[in-house]
C-alpha cells in the first residue's frame, strides 16, 4: 500500500509548490529509488490536468560515465536535453540516492569537467526559472542511503523527512500557506534593519544588511523549506563566528570552522579537521572570502543535523551564513564559483540583535510576527 | 568467459545497431532491465557513443490510460519527440513486470493513446528506412514474461538466450551466417507474384508482385529470424486461422479467424477477446489491412511463449500483421496498429509460390532455392 504521506507530499508539490494548472508541461526527475514518489507526483499532476512525464535515471550509470567516459563523452550535452528545457513549464527534482558516496573515488578533475558541462544546461534552466517562465521544486524521497548518511533507520528517516514536510498532517498546503504568511511578514520586518549582530559561543559577528531584501523560503522551490534569507552588504561584515555543525562541500567535511571577518572579507580561517580544504576553497576566487547569504533556519520539525543541506540549512533555531555567491534578487552583488552554506547552531545560548535590539534568543524570535491574520500550526 | 548478458549487450551494440563514435544512443526500457542497461551503458561508452536513458516508471502508463483526460491521452512529451527525431540509435528493451496490468483498461482510451503516438511511429520508421536511425527491439527476461510462457524464470532465461544464440561461442558469426541465408531466400521470393498458404482452417492468397522481401538477421529485432514483405494492399483474399493466442497492448486474443476480400478484413471472430479484436480493427482504415506477411525462420525457437518477439520467429510458422507496413518492403498500409498474428504451419500445411509447392510442414522444400 502506498504510504499516505507520499501521496500528500505529491499533492503538496503539485498543488502548492508548483501550483500546476491545466495543460502545463511538467517533467519529474528522479533516480530509480524515487519511483514511489515519481508515480505519486505523476498521478497528482494528471489530476491537476497538467501534462506530466518522467525522466528517471538508474543508479550506477553516472559513475560508469565518470569512470570510463572520454573527455568528449563526459562533457556531451545532447540536443534532446537542450530541446526539452525550452518546453517545460515546471520541473520537479526528486533526490533519491541509492548510495550517497558512489562518486567518492571519481577523479576530481573528471568530475569537475562533467559538472562544468552540465552547468551550461542548469544555467539555462535557472534563467527560465528566474524569469518566471517555468517553476521548479526540489525534494527528497527517503532511501536507506540518505538514512544512513543521517545515521538513522529508514523508518526513522521517513518519519523525519515527512514531518519536516508536514505531510503527516491532513492538509499540508494549509500549513505551508500559513508558513508563507509568517515568513513573508518576518522578511518584511527584517527588511527595515540596517545591521545584525550574532552572539554565541566564540561568535560575535556584525553584518550590514541595510537596503537588502529578505526573502521567504516557503516551500515553492524546496520541500521541506522554512527560512528567511538575504545577501549581506559585501563590505560590512566584521567579527568572528564559530560553526558548530560540520561544513560539507561536495561531500567533503570540514569540522569546527572558525572565521574572522574584517570589512566584509575573511581574514583568518581555521578548522580542526579539513583545514587544508577550507583554505583551498577560500582561495577559489575573489568572491569566496565574502558572505553571499545570511539566513534564519525556521523549520522546527527539523531538529538535528542529517548531512543533507536540503534539511540542515532549515534546522529551526540555526542560522547559516554562506561564503561565496550572493542572490541578486536579495540585492546581493558578490559573485563566486563558491556558495558554501555553513550552519551555526544558536539553540542553546545564541542571541541576535537587529540595530542593537535583541530579536532572537536561544533559537527563536522573541516577538511573534505582526500578522494581520494569526494562523495556527506553525512551528513545533 | 563473458556472461550471456554481456554477450547480449555486445551483440546489440556491436552487431545490431553498430554504434560508432559520436552516436546518440537512446536506451528505452523499464527498471526491471537494469542489469542489461548497465551492461549496455558500458558497451556504448566503449564504442564512443553517447548513451541516453528513458526509463519507464512502473504504473505511470496505466495511470494515464485509466485517469488521463482526452487532452492528456492525446499528448506526447517533448522528450519522446526529441528522442525519435534526434537519436542515431535506439535500443528498446521490453521488461514487463506484469504483462496484464492494462487488461481492464477501456480499449477505446487505449486506442486513443496509440493514435496520439502514430506521428512518432511515422518519424521513427521514416528515419529507419532512410538509414538515419538504427533501431533494435529486444527483451530482457522477467518473471512476468516467464509466467506468460508457463516457465520458471531460469527456464525462460535459457529459452531467451538460446533463441538469441547467446549460448554459442560466437553469436555474431552465427547471426551473420543466418542473415546470408535469409537474404538468399528474400532474393528468391522477390521474383514471385503470389503466395498461397494452405493449412487447417486456412486458405489465403496474397499478392506480392513488385514488393521487397526483407531478411531479418538480428538488426532490428533481437532475437530474430524471419523474412517478410508487405503484400499488395488490394490482393489479400481467403481465410486464415491463427494457431496461437495473440497479445496486443497487454491484452490477449485467442482463436482468431479472419476472412479477407480484396485486401480487407470482411469477417473477424475470436474465441476469446473478440470485442478487443473488433476495437482494434476499427482503430483506423489501415487496421483492416495486412501490413506484413512473413516466414518465421528461427529454428532455436520451437515453442509458443505468448510473446510476439519470439512467437513470430518460430521456425515453421508464418505471421501476418494487421495495420502498418514497413516502408522498406514496399507496403503502403498506414495505421496506428501493427499487430502480428501467428499461424503454425509445421503440420499439415503447404505454401505455394505462383502455384508451385515451395514449402511443406514448416520447411521450404529441398531444391526450391
Amino acid at each position: 500500500m502506498t504510504d499516505p504521506r507520499v501521496e500528500r507530499l505529491a499533492d503538496l508539490l503539485v498543488d502548492y509548490s508548483l501550483a500546476l494548472g491545466e495543460g502545463q508541461v511538467v517533467r519529474i526527475d528522479s533516480l530509480d529509488a524515487g519511483a514511489p514518489l515519481v508515480l505519486a507526483v505523476y498521478r497528482s499532476a494528471l489530476r491537476a490536468r497538467a501534462l506530466p512525464y518522467t525522466n528517471v535515471g538508474l543508479s550506477g550509470l553516472g559513475e560508469t560515465l565518470l569512470q570510463h567516459g572520454s573527455e568528449d563523452q563526459l562533457t556531451y550535452l545532447s540536443p534532446i536535453q537542450w530541446e526539452e528545457i525550452e518546453q517545460l513549464d515546471a520541473l520537479v527534482t526528486i533526490w533519491s540516492e541509492s548510495n550517497t558516496r558512489a562518486l567518492s573515488r571519481v577523479e576530481p578533475d573528471r568530475h569537475a569537467a562533467y559538472i562544468a558541462a552540465q552547468r551550461k544546461l542548469s544555467n539555462r534552466r535557472w534563467e527560465r526559472i528566474s524569469s518566471g517562465e517555468m517553476s521548479w521544486c526540489g525534494t527528497l524521497f527517503p532511501t536507506n542511503a540518505h538514512a544512513q548518511e543521517a545515521e538513522m533507520s529508514l523508518a526513522e528517516y521517513e518519519d523525519f523527512v515527512f514531518a519536516a514536510c508536514h505531510v503527516q498532517e491532513e492538509d499540508p498546503a494549509a500549513h505551508w500557506r500559513s508558513v508563507s504568511t509568517e515568513l513573508s511578514t518576518r522578511a518584511t520586518e527584517l527588511g527595515s534593519a540596517r545591521e545584525l549582530r550574532i552572539v554565541g559561543p566564540d561568535t560575535d559577528l556584525r553584518l550590514g544588511v541595510a537596503d537588502r531584501t529578505w526573502l521567504a523560503a516557503d516551500g515553492r522551490y524546496n520541500m521541506p523549506d522554512g527560512e528567511v534569507f538575504t545577501s549581506p552588504v559585501e563590505t560590512d561584515t566584521a567579527g568572528e563566528i564559530r560553526y558548530t555543525f560540520p561544513a560539507l562541500y561536495h561531500g567533503r567535511e570540514v569540522v569546527d570552522v572558525r572565521l574572522r571577518f574584517e570589512a566584509g572579507r575573511v581574514v583568518q580561517a581555521e578548522a580542526s579537521r579539513g583545514n587544508e580544504y577550507l583554505q583551498s576553497l577560500l582561495e577559489m576566487d575573489a568572491g569566496a572570502r565574502v558572505l553571499g547569504e545570511v539566513a534564519f533556519g525556521l523549520n522546527y520539525e527539523i531538529d538535528r543535523f542529517t548531512r543533507n543541506i536540503l534539511f540542515d540549512e532549515k534546522i529551526g533555531g540555526t542560522m547559516h551564513l554562506a561564503l561565496g555567491s550572493g542572490f541578486p534578487q536579495a540585492g546581493g552583488q558578490n559573485t563566486s564559483g563558491l556558495h558554501w552554506d555553513m550552519i551555526c547552531d544558536l539553540r542553546d545560548d545564541g542571541e541576535v540583535y537587529a540595530d542593537g535590539e535583541l530579536i532572537w534568543k536561544a533559537g527563536r524570535f522573541l516577538a511573534e510576527p505582526a500578522l494581520d491574520v494569526v494562523e495556527s500550526g506553525v512551528g513545533g | 568467459m563473458a556472461s550471456r548478458l554481456e554477450r547480449l549487450a555486445g551483440v546489440l551494440v556491436d552487431y545490431s545497431t553498430r554504434v560508432k563514435a559520436g552516436d546518440l544512443v537512446c536506451i528505452d526500457t523499464g527498471p526491471a532491465a537494469a542489469p542489461l542497461v548497465r551492461e549496455l551503458w558500458r558497451r556504448v561508452l566503449e564504442a564512443g557513443g553517447h548513451p541516453h536513458l528513458r526509463l519507464d516508471v512502473e504504473g505511470a502508463q496505466e495511470l494515464l490510460l485509466r485517469e488521463g483526460s482526452d487532452a492528456q491521452l492525446d499528448w506526447v512529451s517533448p522528450l519522446r519527440r526529441s528522442e525519435v527525431e534526434r537519436a542515431d540509435v535506439r535500443i528498446a528493451i521490453e521488461a514487463d513486470v506484469n504483462t496484464r496490468a492494462n487488461t481492464s483498461v477501456d480499449p477505446e482510451r487505449q486506442a486513443r493513446a496509440e493514435r496520439a503516438r502514430e506521428p512518432l511511429r511515422t518519424i521513427h520508421f521514416g528515419r529507419a528506412s532512410a538509414g538515419d536511425l538504427r533501431a533494435v527491439v529486444t527483451l530482457y527476461p522477467t518473471e512476468a514474461a516467464a509466467q506468460d510462457a508457463d516457465m520458471s524464470l531460469a527456464e525462460y532465461e535459457d529459452f531467451v538466450y538460446h533463441a538469441g544464440l547467446l549460448d554459442r561461442d560466437d553469436p555474431v558469426a552465427e547471426w551473420e551466417e543466418l542473415g546470408r541465408g535469409y537474404a538468399r531466400l528474400a532474393e528468391w521470393l522477390g521474383h514471385r507474384r503470389e503466395i498461397r498458404v494452405v493449412g487447417d482452417g486456412t486458405d489465403l492468397t496474397l499478392g506480392v508482385e513488385g514488393r521487397t522481401w526483407v531478411p531479418c538477421g538480428g538488426r532490428e529485432n533481437f532475437p530474430d529470424g524471419e523474412v517478410f514483405t508487405g503484400p499488395v494492399e488490394t490482393k489479400v483474399d481467403g481465410a486464415i486461422r491463427f494457431s496461437y493466442p495473440a497479445s496486443y497492448a497487454g491484452r490477449r486474443v485467442s482463436g482468431v479467424e479472419l476472412e479477407f476480400r480484396q485486401g480487407e478484413v470482411v469477417r473477424a471472430q475470436a474465441d476469446e477477446g473478440e470485442m478487443f479484436l473488433r476495437e482494434m480493427l476499427a482503430l483506423d482504415d489501415g487496421a483492416r489491412h495486412v501490413g506484413e506477411f512473413s516466414f518465421g525462420m528461427n529454428e532455436a525457437v520451437t515453442e509458443f511463449t505468448g510473446h510476439t518477439l519470439f512467437d513470430e520467429k518460430i521456425g515453421g510458422t508464418v505471421h501476418l500483421a494487421l495495420g502498418a507496413s514497413y516502408p522498406e518492403s514496399g507496403g503502403k498500409v498506414r495505421s496506428a496498429l501493427h499487430w502480428d498474428l501467428v499461424c503454425d504451419l509445421r503440420t499439415g500445411s503447404e505454401v505455394y509460390a505462383d502455384d508451385e509447392l515451395v514449402y511443406r510442414d514448416g520447411r521450404f522444400v529441398d531444391g526450391v532455392l
